[in-house]
């Protein structure tokens, strides 16, 4: 783990946490804009799979559901990157040092995949239709929907878990 | 009865002792509630979105309305529910935290404000140059935005 405890302590000399810790507001105002973007992944996916498991805008096509929600998908998920990273700067022996960390960045990358592939899927299944979803779909959907709850479920055990045995203090 | 005998009364019950004796139980439902908030957060947002005449949502605003009407109230319920639960972790602190104050103020103004909506402005919706729905929707937005501001100030304050 000596890369994670150079980078931390690389983090640490960077310009980075005394910028982010130079208001005692500013980290938790980091934090409601991290938790917007949670709030617009959420509902962007929450659209992608409904729509699959055909419980939302069913007259329309899943691609077109898709090609609507996939860009706020990205784009949320690229503030949460960048606002993830300022908030590991404000404290960089904390999160990166927890395996919940880990298990979360694990979830939300095959949440994002899972829910992203819903329109490839409907391609290679043949079902273009307005309404037609396929069975493999569906399953996908629900598993993606489960994976984006565990995801929220691991980022807020961050703040209970204790860091792994050797972590720097 | 006053705020602080009610919160005494709250703090003196075996779910507080619960949730202040587990490891676990307030991070739990802390998680359902902010996957709950989201719900809320996400389906508000693009309805406010669609009255100011922008967003992803497909649609009139009367039919975004309708079909993210479910998530918004399942998403309410929810989280109403789970902070309710989560107020016994330490009710004596929330009654004298003036964020948490704060909150529930706000939260009341986006239920005036949603029901002005409703009462007033809903039907003008067919009418799609009028003012109205869109400052509706640009207030709800900024009234969101600050319940969920205040929301996690409590945690700093408390």
């Amino acid at each position: 783990m000596s890369v994670l405890t150079d980078f931390s302590t690389w983090l640490a000399a960077s310009p980075l946490p005394p910028l982010v810790t130079s208001h005692d507001w500013l980290v938790p105002a980091i934090q409601v804009v991290h938790i917007l973007s949670i709030a617009a992944v959420v509902i962007a996916s929450v659209h992608i799979n409904l729509r699959a498991l055909n419980v939302i805008e069913r007259d329309v096509a899943l691609g077109d559901v898709a090609d609507r929600f996939l860009p706020v998908l990205w784009a949320a998920l690229g503030v949460l990157a960048l606002t993830g990273v300022l908030l590991i700067a404000s404290e960089p022996n904390r999160a990166i040092f927890r395996y919940v960390f880990w298990v979360k960045l694990v979830l939300a990358t095959l949440a994002a995949l899972a829910t992203a592939g819903q329109p490839r899927f409907a391609l290679s299944g043949g079902a273009q239709g307005a309404a037609a979803v396929s069975s493999g779909q569906k399953v996908l959907a629900v598993l993606a929907l489960v994976l984006w709850a565990l995801t929220i479920y691991a980022g807020r055990w961050i703040a209970y878990a204790d860091p792994w045995a050797g972590a720097p203090s | 009865m006053s705020i602080e005998t009610i919160a005494q009364g709250l703090a003196d019950t075996s779910l507080a002792t619960t949730l202040t004796d587990s490891s676990w139980l307030f991070g739990a439902v802390e998680s359902i509630h902010v996957l709950a908030l989201t719900l809320v957060l996400g389906s508000i947002t693009l309805v406010d979105l669609r009255l100011i005449g922008i967003g992803p949502s497909r649609g009139s605003a009367e039919q975004v309305l309708h079909r993210l009407l479910p998530f918004t109230l399942g998403g309410f319920v929810l989280a109403a529910i789970t902070g309710s639960v989560l107020i016994f972790a330490n009710p004596i602190g929330y009654s004298k935290n003036f964020f948490f104050a704060a909150k529930f103020s706000l939260l009341a103004l986006a239920g005036i404000n949603a029901l002005v909506f409703h009462i007033f402005f809903q039907r003008r919706l067919v009418d799609g140059a009028s003012l109205a729905p869109r400052i509706s929707g640009g207030v709800s937005l900024a009234l969101w935005v600050s319940i969920i501001a205040t929301a996690r100030w409590i945690g700093y304050t408390i």
